[in-house]
């Protein structure tokens, strides 16, 4: 049977990198028993894929995985089960059982949402960087992007959604939705860094992924409207 | 700690998770009476890797008033980050600092690791010498099997742990408890200290040099100190406590895997070999003992892979009993085995076989020398046939990865014996390619690799030179060359000058802490790395002190002289060793003892060995 499921990285564990959270699951589901399909051929292996690779240092509670069971499980005692043994700063939050034709998970997704806590200087106010935000916003933001071919730069405006900033006496946080599907992600820290160059004095961030929106609501979701 | 500037660093570095602990199975305690920070003076990747420490984590964690927390070397990033933000070095599982630990415990695996703990000293506000350290700071102690050879870093530590650490660990920790209770000063600890089996407390004891700088005598501050130190044997391993619920890394480490530990120590007596001394007798588990463990191991860190992890596992008594018990219970759970130290002439090919049906790992054969004659000087009881049938057995079934590991500068050796290292290496090649195509895999890979003979404490050959560093890098050429042409062989070999050091260092003096500690300053570290690895640092800190290493790593020694690990006991008598050395030179084997007693515990320590 095939099962999909949305899980948490939280605070502890986030600088543990995808790789390693494969290998996380992997081991958890041995140690819980879970039945696992393994492929067929010279080195079988799990069939567990990831909806996506979280960027180092994030947090979220919009992580998914698709796995195949060797023997059917009720959804929720699989949640129960793998909970039980996972690592503190890992848990699954919802599980479902799937059909064999839906679609992998890197399909079905459409769009994203994160939220940014701003770690601002001193000498940095909130309105600065708001209003630095918008004038970028307000036209093309381009970015140098590492792909096969060397570095390239190319213009993310496209990407970006939505976005909108909130603001309290000592906080400053920005929620972001962009594109998010098997062509490609809105990269956040590729959006800060431009951001970060078109204002003096630096600032850090952490970064929150929120949810995970597929395009007609199946699994995830369904991705909201924008006007924008 | 200051938690977000945590957080700046460890976004800034390279692989984060070496120092952020929260893995699997960490303990959960947060404080204790006696806080013990275990420091490994490497890489987290490598020391989490380290067995031996991770007994001792689990050991000293069972003890309800002791909290054991891990700490490692920073990689050169993270010790530029934590300078810049003037951030202390601190514990993976509470973030402590280390000065407000009780005991540092650093383990010592390896020599071209020792800059790296006063690194982790520096960067924790810890003077180097204990001599310069109040009762303030915290106790440092240092174990491992490097430690048999403790004087050059015996300025730096307050006492050094020697031999197997179950026991003494907890009898350790529970003399600086009794202490910390009473209110004693160090230097009354370190007395009691120093009257435990198995504890070297380096202050009570002074070297005596002669004109020419020759180390002559270790003196002692006071008839209470005992005259040798001895090493401390767990005589029960059967009944020892071993890893627990160990710890499962989020990143991926050396040994990435279960260790079951058969057996502690080594029959063979290769002559080259410290850890085939330094551990004897050897002991076992018996095999109920050693599933029991696989299960538990395998039920609480979800591992996919056992290693049969001792010196050579292949020994074991009821290895062929073992290997096909392990693969039934654990295939339908996946889960697969690996030997890290394969003995050519001790399996057979059904179990070969077997461990084929789970995962094909490469497969590892070290005859050490190219040629029976040298073979012998060395006491490695592996000839050319063994390898050769070994070898087909493996390739009938289906393996076409094999390493070949060979030294070279070894005592007496000549270029007919590197050529035998090319002529192996051949046999092998041509064994692959004479078998039918649809019987082998398709292509070879046939490792050599050749490292450079490093003369040891506490085995026959220390008393040997080294090759100086301009005939090794020679003989690496030649035998290059001579291996050239060779179907499937890829050859590697180790800088000359890493082992050169390493050879100083092994068989140093106290002097030598002041090159250390200069090459420090100088920036030395991790020296047996090749990207870090500074040679300016190193001369220049030799010159200074004004020592000559070639005093160290290429003068023989005659056997009878002082030398400065005198005054250590690691139970196998000197004139064993002495015996062993002759016969080296006569080219003559010493059998395996578990085929009957060599006796090389001499009289005193007869009793310890029940073969
Ligand atoms: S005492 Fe005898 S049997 Fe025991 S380790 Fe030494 S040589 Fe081997």
């Amino acid at each position: 049977m095939r099962i999909i499921a949305r899980f948490e990285k939280g605070e502890a564990v986030r600088f543990v990198s995808h790789l390693d959270i494969q290998r996380t699951f992997q081991r958890a589901f041995r140690r819980a028993n879970i039945p696992l399909a393994y492929s067929q051929g010279f080195n079988p292996h799990p069939q567990l894929s990831f909806a996506t690779a979280l960027a180092l240092g994030y947090t979220s509670e919009a992580e998914w995985f698709d796995v195949k069971l060797a023997e059917d499980m009720a959804p929720e005692r699989f949640q129960e089960a793998v909970n039980a043994v996972l690592p503190t700063g890992f848990r699954i939050l919802e599980a479902q059982a799937a059909e064999e034709k839906l679609p992998a998970l890197t399909a079905l997704m459409a769009a994203s949402s994160h939220e940014v806590d701003f770690i601002l200087p001193v000498s940095l106010s909130a309105e600065s960087v708001i209003s630095a935000f918008d004038a970028m916003a307000g036209g093309e933001i381009f970015v140098e992007k590492r792909t096969k071919g060397g570095m390239k730069t190319v213009d993310i405006r496209p990407m970006l959604l939505h976005y909108s900033f909130s603001q309290t006496a000592d906080s400053l946080k920005l929620s972001v939705f962009g594109v998010s599907d098997a062509k490609g992600s809105l990269n956040i820290d590729l959006l800060l860094g431009a951001l970060s160059d078109k204002i003096p004095g630096e600032f850090s961030y952490r970064v929150h992924k929120n949810t995970i929106y597929s395009l007609d609501g199946r699994v995830m979701p369904q991705k909201p409207v924008f006007a924008c | 700690m200051d938690f977000q500037l945590l957080d700046k660093i460890l976004s800034s570095v390279e692989k984060p998770a070496r120092y952020m602990g929260g893995e699997l199975n960490m303990t959960e305690k947060k404080d204790a009476e006696l806080r013990f920070a275990l420091a490994f003076p490497d890489v987290y990747e490598i020391g989490m890797s380290h067995l031996g420490s991770r007994i001792l984590y689990n050991v000293l964690n069972m003890r309800e008033d002791t909290i054991c927390e891990r700490v490692y070397a920073p990689w050169p990033d993270m010790e530029k980050a934590l300078r810049e933000n003037d951030m202390p070095l601190f514990t993976l599982e509470t973030k402590r600092v280390l000065k407000e630990c009780d005991v540092i415990g650093f383990s010592l695996l390896y020599e071209m690791c020792y800059t790296n703990i006063l690194t982790m000293l520096d960067l924790s506000g810890i003077p180097f010498r204990a001599a310069e350290r109040g009762d303030d700071m915290p106790l440092i102690v240092c174990g491992g099997p490097c430690a048999c050879n403790p004087e050059p870093l015996a300025p730096f530590a307050d006492a050094f742990l020697l031999g197997d650490g179950e026991e003494l660990i907890s009898e350790f920790a529970d003399a600086v408890l009794a202490a910390k209770r009473q209110g004693l000063s160090k230097q009354e600890l370190l007395v009691i200290l120093s009257k435990i089996e198995g504890i070297y407390v380096p202050s009570f004891y002074e070297p005596v040099y002669d004109d020419n700088g020759l180390f002559i005598r270790m003196e002692r501050a006071n008839d209470a100190v005992p005259e040798k130190i001895s090493r401390r044997v767990l005589k029960d391993l059967e009944h020892a406590p071993y890893l627990g619920k160990p710890i499962v890394p989020y990143m991926s480490i050396v040994h990435d895997r279960i260790a079951l530990e058969l057996f502690r120590g080594c029959t063979r007596g290769c002559r080259f070999c410290q850890a085939g001394f330094i551990y004897r007798p050897i002991r076992e588990r018996k095999r109920e003992t050693v599933m029991e463990q696989a299960r538990a191991l395998i039920g609480c860190t979800g591992y996919d892979e056992v290693s049969l992890f001792s010196l050579s596992s292949g020994d074991y008594s009821e290895i062929h009993e073992l290997v096909p018990e392990i693969i039934d219970e654990f295939e339908k759970k996946r889960v697969s085995i690996s030997f890290p130290s394969l003995r050519i002439d001790s399996f057979l090919k059904d179990d070969l076989e077997k461990m084929q049906s789970v995962r094909k790992a490469g497969l590892t054969f070290a005859p050490e020398a190219g040629t029976q004659r040298l073979r012998d000087v060395i006491n490695k009881g592996v000839s050319e046939e063994d390898l050769l049938r070994s070898a087909k057995d493996a390739f009938e079934s289906g393996w076409n990865s094999v390493k070949l590991y060979f030294m070279i500068g070894l005592p007496t050796e000549t270029e007919e014996d590197l050529l035998g290292i090319a002529d192996l290496a051949r046999k092998v090649s041509e064994l692959f390619y004479s078998m039918p195509k649809e019987k082998r895999g398709k292509g070879l890979r046939l490792a050599v690799s050749a490292s450079s003979f490093v003369p040891k404490p506490f085995t026959p050959f220390q008393w040997e030179p080294q090759d100086y560093k301009e005939t090794l890098i020679e003989k690496q050429k030649f035998l290059r060359a001579a291996l050239k042409g060779i179907r499937g062989v890829e050859f590697a070999y180790h800088a000359p000058d890493i082992s050169v050091l390493e050879a100083v260092f092994a068989r140093g003096d106290r002097r030598l802490a002041d090159v250390m500690e200069r090459a420090y300053q100088s920036g030395a570290r991790f020296d047996s790395w090749d990207e870090h690895y500074k040679p300016e640092a190193w001369s220049e800190a030799f010159e200074t002190v004004g020592i000559d290493p070639s005093q160290y790593a290429n003068r023989r020694r005659v056997p009878g002289e002082a030398l400065p690990w005198g005054h250590i006991d690691m139970l196998v008598t000197e004139d064993y060793l002495k015996l062993e050395l002759k016969r080296a030179h006569a080219a003559k084997t010493t059998k395996d003892c578990r085929k009957g007693c060599n006796g090389c515990f001499g009289e005193k320590y007869a009793d310890y060995c029940k073969i």
